[in-house]
């Protein structure tokens, strides 16, 4: 009896020491005092931490955290970055559940609408400063993105063009081949597939696969076929609904990405090479020695894969690229925007949205800025300068169109491009599905 | 311990109780109702979720038929395998004088984790063949390379081009692939669990076995598998949770695609990707009604031991 009385007692000590000892620890961070939100470049000003959310990690993390540096001289918090590819889901579990981030960087702008339309984000106009320098450094066509309902909520950094096809060209040069122009059609590109087929090369590298994703990379191709060939006034009635998916000119868009991935001998791996290669391993093989394919599309961001897996490779020499033919630019841009208007949070925002901190991204490559006061000097290379100017010299420039619908569309375009490749046959069961997701 | 301090017990499983309410009741109940909620988990629509994952109407978004019979397949076959598997390994690594180091060697794999395990066989499974294992071995042996995680044709497309039919729904290659990752896992514990069993069966009935003239087939047949099934019931209940509850080991390996969805997957799509609470949680709703029957077997066996202690 007196042993199980002197357990119980041992247990219940025990019991509240591990009580106290969870509540007595977070003495350190308490709230700072009076709070000034802008440094005067004098004492390291204190704002608390800012908790950050993107999908960087890696290579693309350091180079996020050398952007932060000057950020963190001026003040005494820290940033916390946590970086996922499956941003969507956690970013959603945690607004949910009431613990939403700082700030969120993803790279697909429905869900930054649901919450903007949800009242959940904070306007930029809540931290002082903030709007008018966006509004006076920004474009237009990225402005109006970034609003909703009248209220700018966000702004883009590091956008990326996707009307890029990346070449070797050693490959073209040795089979006596020109790259394309914007001034050139798609069928002018299917002719020099087939040229390049014929001298004994296979023309492209295609991977799809990426996990619960696998099928983005083709729905780019067939979104900036649809901006070439419908032109701008029909992708955008895609993306408001106005024009259903299992329009004509939707259809001549797939049909066209069709004639590329089922033509014999077009894909390294044919169309189920395709589906199995993952997107950043399918940017290798026209740049292997010996080169297994000839031609890539992927977007801007396929120059940071070829520069590290070679890092012999010189920027122009033995990779390039060439404008998507027909002269329409789709791109898609990281945006940042912020969940409520602390001291740090807003710092933060401003100093993410200036041109100077950006410039230190671009001067060490794979980012590109669509401030304006980033001058195209600033790119460490010929090709990385001419993404940017491609995307900023474009005279018609669309977003991403699903990452620009989001949501359940987003998700049944995935599915309908892995779906597609497998079976040309199935195209018009597949619009209509696609449709069927609009809610 | 009945009598003055029948609150002692109690006392003892309390804050196992205040867990298991917090983090399993309480979302349990708050998932029943917004089963009954509509996506934002506003307004009450009675059964129209449930309505929803019965007709299937956005099959390119969120397949439910597709999950529901995946995970029909994954109980039977993954079950189907990892049993037997583990039954003979537990058999004949009983025999041999190296067991401890053979069970070891078949027991790691349950010891990492499902995501690392997944990891290692998406790198198995690679369809360039300087990558991936499997289709290095395919490509040696003169075949063409497969694309095991995204092959939705008959499991004997791996021999042959397309397959000679496309067999229906879920008995496809990617499938098995996923399965056979499973049953990797997870033979070892079956194979420790019945080993344990079999040691428990005393020498002296197989010594008269093996007197009155049986063979060892025999003996494995007629004498060891009736005493073990008690086990072989535990191990097979305990692997169909296993099986139904199957998240992970999708989730990185395929994340749910080409049609490799199960029902854990779906409702965590539904939930946190496409933003439709509604829908997740009558598929979550639908898988505990699932388990709740194996589970109430598996407890009442477990009574009846206990009883008959």
């Amino acid at each position: 009896m007196r042993r199980g009385w002197s357990l119980g007692i041992f247990t219940v000590v025990l019991a509240s020491g591990l009580v106290l000892a969870a509540c007595g620890g977070d003495d350190d961070d308490s709230a700072s005092a009076t709070p000034t939100s802008v440094s005067d470049g004098g004492e390291p000003v204190d704002v608390g931490d800012v908790d950050v959310l993107g999908i960087w990690g890696a290579d693309e993390l350091e180079k996020f955290e050398a952007m932060v540096k000057p950020w963190d001289d001026l003040y005494t918090g820290n940033v916390a970055f946590t970086g996922t590819r499956d941003i969507t889901a956690i970013l959603t579990t945690r607004v949910e559940g009431g613990n939403p981030p700082d700030i969120a960087i993803p790279a697909e702008i429905g869900l930054f609408r649901q919450f903007a339309s949800e009242g959940k984000l904070t306007p930029l106009s809540a931290c002082p400063g903030l709007e008018s320098q966006v509004r006076n450094e920004y474009p237009d066509s990225f402005i109006d993105l970034a609003t909703v309902d009248g209220v700018l909520y966000g702004f883009f950094m590091k956008a990326d063009t996707k009307g890029t096809i990346w070449y070797n060209p050693k490959v073209f040069a040795e089979n006596n081949v020109e790259p394309l122009t914007a001034d050139s059609s798609f069928d002018d590109l299917i002719a020099l597939s087939q040229t390049l087929l014929d001298a004994g090369i296979t023309p492209w590298s295609v991977g799809v696969e990426s996990g619960a994703a696998s099928g983005w990379p083709g729905s780019d191709w067939i979104q900036q076929i649809l901006l070439n060939e419908a032109g701008g006034e029909v992708y955008d009635g895609i993306i408001d609904g106005s024009i259903p998916f299992t329009d004509e000119k939707m259809k001549d868009a797939w049909e066209k990405f069709g004639q590329i991935i089922h033509a014999e001998g077009f894909v390294l791996g044919g169309p189920t090479g395709a589906n199995a290669t993952g997107f950043q391993e399918s940017a290798f093989p026209p740049f292997e020695s010996p080169p297994q394919a000839a031609m890539l599309y992927l977007g801007g961001f396929a120059s940071g894969f070829i520069a590290d897996q070679f890092p012999n490779a010189v920027a122009g020499e033995d990779y390039d690229f060439f404008t998507f033919p027909g002269g329409g630019i789709t791109g898609a841009a990281n945006i940042a925007y912020a969940f409520n208007s602390d001291p740090g949070t807003c710092s933060l925002m401003l100093h993410l949205a200036k041109g100077e901190s950006q410039k230190i991204w671009v001067e060490l490559g794979g980012f590109t800025s669509v401030n304006k006061e980033v001058s195209l000097d600033s790119y460490p290379d010929a090709v990385t300068r001419n993404q940017a100017d491609q995307l900023v010299a474009a005279s018609d420039f669309r977003f991403d169109l699903d990452d620009a619908i989001g949501g359940a569309v987003q998700t049944a375009v995935f599915t309908a491009v892995t779906e597609y490749i497998s079976d040309a046959s199935s195209l018009d069961a597949i619009l209509a599905g696609i449709e069927a997701a609009r809610q | 311990m009945v009598g003055r301090r029948w609150w002692v017990p109690w006392l003892w499983l309390a804050p196992a109780l205040i867990l298991v309410g917090v983090f399993l009741l309480y979302p349990s109940i708050d998932t029943f109702r917004r089963s009954l909620l509509d996506a934002r988990s506003q307004d009450f629509v009675g059964l129209d979720n449930y309505r929803f994952i019965i007709e299937n109407p956005q099959p390119l978004v969120s397949d439910t038929h597709v999950a529901l019979w995946n995970n029909f397949l994954w109980l039977f076959v993954f079950t189907a395998l990892t049993v037997p598997f583990g039954l003979v390994l537990a058999v004949l690594t009983g025999r041999v004088r190296y067991e401890a180091l053979a069970k070891s060697a078949i027991f790691i794999p349950m010891a990492i984790s499902f995501v690392a395990a997944a990891v290692i066989w998406r790198f198995m499974y690679e369809f360039n063949a300087d990558i991936g294992t499997a289709n290095a071995v395919t490509t040696q042996l003169g075949g063409e390379p497969t694309a095991w995680l995204q092959d939705k044709h008959s499991p004997l497309s791996f021999v042959t081009d397309a397959g000679p039919d496309n067999l229906p729904g879920p008995l496809q290659l990617n499938n098995f692939s996923l399965i056979i990752v499973g049953t990797w896992m997870w033979t070892g514990f079956a194979m420790v669990v019945l080993s344990a069993g079999l040691k428990g069966i005393s020498s002296e009935i197989l010594e008269a076995a093996r007197v009155d003239g049986g063979n060892e087939w025999q003996i494995f047949w007629r004498i060891i598998i009736p005493i073990l099934s008690p086990t072989i019931v535990v191990v097979a209940t305990t692997l169909v949770i296993q099986a139904l509850k199957k998240f992970d080991l999708v989730w990185v390996m395929t994340g749910g695609r080409f049609d490799t969805d199960v029902v854990a997957t779906l409702f965590f799509k539904e939930a946190f990707v496409i933003r439709d609470f509604g829908v997740g949680a009558a598929l979550a709703v639908v898988l505990l009604m699932w388990v709740v029957p194996v589970m109430v077997i598996s407890i009442r066996r477990f009574q009846f031991q206990e009883e008959t202690r």
